[in-house]
């Protein structure tokens, strides 16, 4: 249980995807202009993300490893995620079209998101059981939100600032995240004296 | 062994690998490719066709007349019956909302064609000059200079914003005023966006359309005092119009297109002009 906390925890704050991992960087930016857009695009990230752990922890430990066909990872994982996304999107139309509205072009967005792909091969790389690879998905995912959350509110911020001309857009955008980025390392030893 | 079998032995073995690999990526890719068929077999959505048949009816200039962004939005609005308003496509006129009633099976609609209306009269020879304007030669700058360079805070800049937005040369800039021309507005309401004195309204298309051609709500003696041809809300019209259609906001008179008569009433009483019969 407290090493399901510690990862949930880690994940979140201490190796955040978006923060420490710089993962899924086009949608941080893209998305932020606004809490609705960042909250569905969240929302659908943290649900990819946890279904996605649940299918391709299965293939990577019972058919590519015992095959010695690890170096497939990639490849499937893809192919797996974009398919498990269509399937998932189906049904939701089906059975709970104000849910579908809500994540609206969300769903589709992230079949390629880099941050689902990454996270999948985290739980490899850390040989982390199935169980505590679906706790990774959804601390990523919920470390996402937190970063999403976060960073919008910046964002109206500096619109309202009027900062110089020449750092207007983008530039001040992306010296924002910088910032908020350096911010997250002050939780670089909350996990050793949390658990340690 | 002979050499022919040691050097081919490692290749053998690679052609097995790799046709291991390509026969379990192809069986995930199948297993996927079938799950996704059953599931949308099963969860298919029986999407909203309309929608893009509605489109093929549309002009397709994507004006924002109808108050959609787009013709697309308009068809999608339609489609799922959220507006059953078939006539408020003001570039496709009445073609466009017989052939929407044609495709609804309505009756088909009344179509009311509109242009945009610049509610000023005062052009150069109108209205005095306060002080010699030398900034961005556009109404919105000039507009937050006192008011603008000439008398009436209210009026005209004739600096062209709206000509500028118009997509369609409907506008032209004369003698320090916008004239809009009837056969050329569609009515998708750029200009009314542009005008930073929100002089130009959408009004219907009729040849005797009478309208107050003013926007200066002060008192007679200020209005007079600044340009010729303001409504100077001496309230002649009102009291002279036989089926109530004008009323004063503030002190200006504002004619109720619905309710007009085209009695010509107004127009003759007015004092100053400010009336205008006509386009």
């Amino acid at each position: 249980m407290q090493n399901l906390a510690m990862i949930l925890f880690s994940v979140i704050l201490v190796d955040n995807l978006v923060l420490s991992q710089f993962l899924g960087i086009c949608s941080f930016i893209g998305l932020t202009k606004n809490l609705k857009s960042s909250m569905g695009m969240s929302l659908a990230v943290t649900f990819v993300m946890v279904v996605s752990a649940a299918i391709t922890w299965p293939i990577y430990f019972y058919i590519l490893a015992p095959l010695g066909l690890q170096y497939l990872d990639n490849l499937v994982f893809i192919l797996v995620i974009a398919s498990t996304v269509q399937i998932i999107e189906a049904i939701i139309h089906k059975t709970a079209p104000a849910l579908y509205d809500s994540m609206g072009i969300f769903l589709p967005l992230i079949t390629t998101n880099c941050a689902i792909l990454g996270i999948m091969f985290v739980n490899i790389e850390s040989s982390y059981n199935f169980v505590e690879a679906l706790v990774n998905g959804l601390g990523a995912g919920l470390g996402y939100m937190l970063a999403m959350f976060l960073f919008t509110g910046v964002r109206q911020k500096i619109e309202d600032a009027n900062p110089p001309k020449f750092l207007q857009g983008l530039p001040i955008t992306l010296i924002a995240a910088g910032l908020v980025s350096m911010s997250f390392f002050g939780f670089k030893g909350l996990i050793e004296n949390l658990f340690g | 062994m002979s050499v022919f079998n040691l050097l081919t032995l490692p290749l053998q073995l690679a052609v097995m690998d790799v046709v291991v690999a390509i026969l379990i990526v192809t069986g995930i890719a199948i297993v996927m490719g079938a799950l996704i068929l059953i599931v949308f077999h099963f969860f298919s959505v029986q999407g909203d066709t309309r929608e893009e048949e509605i489109v093929e009816l549309l002009p397709g200039v994507n004006c924002g007349g109808c108050g959609y962004s787009g013709c697309q939005a308009y068809a999608a609005a339609l489609a799922s019956e959220k507006d059953t308003d078939l006539s408020r496509c003001t570039a496709g006129g009445q073609e466009t909302a017989n052939s929407l009633a044609h495709y609804f099976g309505h009756a088909a609609a009344k179509f009311v064609p509109k242009m945009a209306i610049v509610h000023c009269q005062g052009s150069q020879d109108q209205v005095r000059v306060k002080y010699q304007y030398t900034g961005s030669m556009d109404c919105r700058t000039a507009t937050e200079l006192f008011g603008g360079p000439g008398s009436c805070a209210y009026g005209c800049l004739g600096y062209g914003d709206c000509y500028r937005a118009c997509k369609y040369d409907a506008i032209t800039i004369d003698n320090g005023l916008a004239h809009i021309h009837p056969e050329k507005c569609i009515a998708c309401g750029a200009c009314v966006k542009a005008c930073p004195r929100h002089l130009i309204q959408i009004e219907p298309k009729y040849s005797d359309l009478y309208t107050v051609r003013c926007m200066n709500p002060e008192p007679g003696a200020s209005v007079r005092q600044s340009c010729n041809i303001g409504c100077i809300g001496c309230g002649l019209c009102v009291k002279n119009c036989p089926s109530e259609a004008i009323h004063m906001e503030e002190k200006r008179a504002v004619i109720d297109v619905d309710k007009c008569t085209h009695c010509n009433r107004c127009y003759e009483v007015c004092p100053t002009k400010a009336i205008v019969k006509g386009l």
